[in-house]
């Protein structure tokens, strides 16, 4: 209640601003950016005004600005990567609207007319983001030839693959699930497909994908390490459209285009794997009735009631499907939806409200005569988030509310009656997650840009359901049982947000970020791979939330007329409440789980560096982070520190795309980093008949660094015709580097009074080829 | 009940994704710990010498001899205070004179070797029947297995944690079973294994040991790590119910043994 005191408070203070802001004889400009050809609105895009003095502000994320300045003459510089600057004059003697349509730049041309000279990154207070330029993501080879924008992400500095081929990713020492993964702002709680190996997003669909390592705004919260930020397309506003793409793995279909001319449009997108139509060839009855695939779908549309009001519904369906055939089957996947409504209270007051809902679950079955059941996890979110955002003279207020309804299944087991299994259920948790934020991006003088703001969250864990509470070794001491809606454990925390920018010549600047995070969900794995079975605990009697403080400096400079960009950023971030559990938990239908769960500390610090050449025919990027992530528990490593398995003291990515004549685009990525931290065993011992393995230490060991070189090239048709195609050819680790997957240890076959070590290789050289069409 | 999607879990997903994955053999470098000491204490319903092993570690690459360690003094006490000695018999193993070990009771085993004392509670479960094994074939991706298939009724009352041993030819596999989601019904369990060794005309001697749940747990944790478990873990040792910090185990089991001959079906 207390906040909400405040939050009102703040409401009030900013239309009393709004009254004084008149006063000074100052005036709005708003507007939209957006794609000339196809309306898409432009996320991120650098709007500058100049007059006597230099105003720059980027879009939201509806493609909507808005500056409050003194009236007189200017000009107006509009640029997006990937668009011709568009240069225009304002006079502004009243409140004016300036909606402004970019034009692509043909890719087919050959003058680059010259794109973003932005230099938005070096002037903004906000540090630790990267935006992820689609087009780039289109050219990255990937493994499969399948787009990926998160394995595009991994190429960064600070974020690190989980594993060979993975989509999981770990930002500066955080773990996988310390990253909030926004589809259209609904949660995606398990991010990727086939085990990992692909991220659920179809890049057709995407927009604008952009991720927080640090210095996160006050808007987002709820994870300790990260914000990735992705929103889909709109759709074509001005025409219907096809675009598509046939690959080894998968093929994929969009369809978009207007309802309603310049008021409303669609987008459809789909996915399917067809991994299982290979096993469908065999004549083996036991193998061709296995399933195997995944697909997913992304939709959306809009309506533009008028220049003040806009309509957006939103959903993603994905699903993974496995058949063993008829022993067991396994299916896992993400639905979300969002219903956005955008108003304009004023020019200068942007209002968003998004009702959202995402839901992710798994369903293992199992048919083997009178043993049948069926198992079934679910976690489900509902959330309402209102989000203003308020343009004074110099200052860009953002606050707002966010009230989310947190269900969890852990687990619910049910059999038919022939079957020797039991009905079950591991009782559903609830929580509701309140928060309330307010940030103030305040540019004090010419040089100095800071933006500050505060989030304060609250968690209620509450009923029904028993609760149980533990002592130090896990044993039951007390079990207390709460009604529906009845509160079991509230926990408020303050998250302050700090990021300052100072700009040194017109090219370079010093930033510093304070930031604090805290995080409510937890996921329950120590385990060394992702699986789709892993399962999320909530705060409760017994776990807490865990909480991030990251400080972090950095230089920003950019070179030859925003052609080069640099940056170099340093960070320490100190973790709590961090979780593992004790070895032999039995995590499936687990009903005590909370027994077996340690909490301990961690911290990650590191240096990152990074330079882009930012257009031209030669482009590209190379990454480098130093660093270290460690833990602490009393229980582990007899308290000492250990390295986490997020920690790499050498991480390094070389990015080069390359525009080799009209049709041709030729790229190269190359990784290489430190092996895993990992416990190999230091002893070893006999018992009931099987050798056992001794281990002294955590994670005192490594795996063999990793690296490899990815090659691929695209082949754009002829030009002029309808329909527009390409062709895709991608190499997968050229030099066929036998990258260590996992390292085991077992008795020798041959020879059973002897152990060996043995090393898992996953991917070796691996071709593809893709076609894509668009009409 | 070992739920058999756990068990296919990584198989499956080896056999699928991991088709471009290929296996080595390679030397690596590991850092050797110093010796620790070992225990192996089993003690069952059976009329029988019940045995003690006592050994130390030794490092990775030397062959599997591991030497027992002698001069021990081990003593287990029952409920009631009753204290029964091992004596040696061979180097670093320890023998009781023939009794059995009762159901339900709760035994210490005390062990005291090289100036310090190690000791250990275990509780002996009430006694769970093998009643029959059958045999099943299941298809594998094109590859015949033939399982044993294990049948007994599971005591309501209590939560039952099971050890199978299944011998055949000069394989041993162990599987673990418990009745959380099968509690107090007739069971019908497959038992799976890696291998696709078991063929018609097999003879197979299946052991059921009923454990109690510290020392599942020990081999749960042993499991967990090879990947038996679900997706494998971080490596640690398995949680003994040793003190002092030996290695090792002392188990109060219950034993029903089968032999059969996998039959032509």
């Amino acid at each position: 209640m207390e906040y909400f005191k405040k939050f009102l408070l703040v409401c009030m203070l900013l239309f009393s601003f709004n009254k004084y802001g008149q006063a000074q004889n100052n005036f709005t400009v708003t507007g939209v950016l957006k794609d000339a050809e196809s309306g898409e609105t432009l996320i991120g895009a650098t709007v500058k005004f100049t007059g006597k003095t230099e105003h720059v502000t980027t879009t939201n994320a509806y493609g909507y600005y808005s500056l409050n300045l003194p009236g007189g003459a200017y000009r107006l510089t509009a640029t997006y990567v990937g668009y011709q600057t568009i240069i225009d004059t304002v006079e502004l003697s009243k409140n004016v609207r300036r909606d402004i349509s970019l034009t692509g730049q043909n890719l087919l041309q050959e003058v680059v007319v010259s794109s973003a000279k932005s230099n938005v990154n070096v002037v903004s207070a906000q540090m630790g983001v990267t935006k992820v330029n689609i087009n780039e993501v289109r050219n990255v080879p990937v493994l499969f030839g399948e787009r990926d924008i998160i394995k595009t992400l991994q190429l960064l500095p600070g974020i690190k693959s989980a594993g060979e081929g993975n989509s999981g990713f770990y930002v500066r020492g955080g773990a996988i699930d310390h990253n909030l993964i926004l589809l259209d702002e609904a949660p995606v709680y398990n991010a990727s497909h086939l085990l990992g190996f692909f991220s659920t997003f179809n890049s057709d669909a995407i927009k604008d994908v952009a991720v927080f390592k640090g210095g996160m705004p006050a808007q987002y919260g709820g994870r300790l390490a990260s914000v990735l930020d992705i929103r889909m397309n709109d759709g074509n506003k001005k025409e219907f459209g096809a675009e598509g793409g046939i690959g080894l793995i998968s093929s994929r279909l969009k369809l978009e285009g207007p309802l309603v001319k310049d008021k409303s449009s669609f987008i459809i997108a789909g996915r399917r794997t067809y991994a299982d139509a290979f096993l469908k060839l065999s004549k083996d009855t036991a193998i061709n009735k296995n399933v195997l695939y995944f697909y997913d779908l992304n939709a959306k549309v809009n309506y533009r009631f008028n220049d003040n009001n806009t309509l957006y519904l939103s959903g993603y369906f994905g699903r993974d499907e496995l058949g063993l055939n008829k022993t067991f089957g396994f299916d896992w996947g993400n639905a979300t939806a969002t219903l956005r409504w955008n108003h304009l209270f004023s020019n200068r007051l942007f209002s968003n409200t998004s009702l959202i809902y995402s839901n992710y679950d798994y369903v293992i079955q199992s048919f083997e005569e009178q043993n049948d059941f069926q198992v079934k996890s679910i976690i489900r979110d509902l959330d309402l988030k209102q989000d203003f955002q308020y343009s004074l003279n110099n200052h860009n207020l953002r606050f707002g509310a966010d009230i989310i309804h947190h269900t969890i299944e852990p687990g619910r087991i049910t059999a038919s009656e022939e079957s020797a299994v039991n009905d079950d259920k591991v009782e559903n948790r609830n929580g509701l997650e309140l928060s309330v934020y307010f940030a103030d991006e305040w540019k004090v003088t010419e040089r100095l840009n800071i933006n500050y703001g505060l989030r304060a969250n609250s968690y209620s864990a509450f009923g029904p359901g028993e609760f149980r509470s533990y002592d130090t070794e896990g044993n039951i001491v007390r079990t207390e049982t709460y009604n529906r809606g009845e509160i079991v454990k509230t926990y408020i925390n303050p998250e302050p947000r700090f990021s300052a920018s100072y700009q040194l010549t017109g090219a370079s600047s010093v930033k510093a970020s304070y930031t604090r995070n805290i995080q409510n969900l937890h996921l329950m794995s120590n385990s060394t791979a992702t699986s789709p079975t892993d399962i999320y605990i909530m705060n409760s009697n017994n776990v807490q939330p865990e909480k991030a403080d990251q400080v972090s400096i950095g230089y920003f400079k950019n070179f030859k007329d925003n052609q080069f960009e640099f940056s170099a950023e340093l960070y320490y971030k100190s973790m709590l409440n961090q979780i593992e559990y004790r070895s032999g938990t039995d995590l499936r239908g687990n009903k005590n789980v909370e027994a077996d769960l340690i909490y301990g500390d961690g911290r990650a610090y590191g240096l990152e560096l990074f330079f882009k050449k930012r257009f031209g025919n030669f482009n590209g990027w190379v990454g480098y982070t130093l660093s270290r992530t460690e833990r602490q528990f009393n229980n582990i490593n007899m308290g000492s520190r250990f390295p986490s398995k997020q920690d790499r003291l050498h991480d390094i990515s070389v990015v080069g795309i390359y525009k080799a004549g009209r049709r041709w685009t030729l790229s190269s990525t190359f990784v290489y980093n430190t092996g895993n931290a990992i416990t190999f065993p230091n002893g070893k011992y006999r018992m009931n008949g099987k050798t056992v393995f001794y281990y002294s230490e955590r994670n005192a060991d490594r795996l063999p660094d990793y690296h490899r070189l990815d090659l691929s090239a695209t082949l754009e048709a002829k030009p002029g015709k309808k329909l527009q195609s390409s062709w895709s050819f991608g190499v997968y680790n050229v030099y066929n580097r036998q990258n260590t997957f996992s390292m085991d240890f077992r008795d020798n076959p041959d020879d059973p009074t002897k152990t060996q070590a043995v090393r898992t290789t996953l991917f070796g050289i691996i071709p593809s080829v893709t076609w894509n069409f668009k009409f | 009940m070992k739920l058999l999607i756990i068990k296919l879990f990584p198989e499956f997903i080896l056999g699928l994704v991991l088709l471009s994955s290929c296996e080595k053999v390679v030397d690596v470098k590991l850092k050797n710990a110093e010796p620790r000491i070992v225990i192996e204490g089993l003690l069952s319903d059976q009329d029988t010498n019940q045995t003690v092993r006592i050994s130390k570690t030794i490092s990775f690459t030397e062959p599997d001899r591991f030497e027992g360690v002698e001069s021990a003094s081990v003593v287990l006490t029952n409920e009631i205070g009753q204290t029964i000695n091992f004596n040696p018999v061979a180097a670093g193993v320890y023998k009781s004179s023939k009794f059995a070990g009762v159901p339900g009771e709760k035994y210490v085993l005390k062990v005291t070797v090289e100036g310090q004392v190690y000791t250990a509670t275990s509780s002996m479960p009430e006694a769970v029947k093998l009643d029959s094994i059958s045999f099943k074939k299941i298809s594998f991706f094109g590859n015949d297995n033939i399982f044993p298939v294990a049948y007994y009724n599971d005591p309501e009352a209590v939560s039952n944690q099971y050890l199978f041993l299944v011998r055949f030819k000069e394989f041993e596999p162990h599987l673990l079973s418990e009745d959380r989601f099968n509690n107090g019904n007739n069971v019908i369990e497959t038992l799976f294994f890696d291998s696709n060794d078991l063929a018609i005309g097999d003879t197979a001697r299946i052991e059921m040991r009923g454990i109690d749940r510290n020392v599942y747990r020990y081999f749960f944790s042993i499991a967990q790590i090879t990947g038996e478990g679900g997706p494998p873990v971080s490596p640690a040792n398995p949680p003994s119910n040793f003190s002092n910090g030996a290695l090792g185990v002392f188990s109060a089991y219950t034993s029903s043994t089968i032999i059969a001959v996998v039959g032509n079906r």
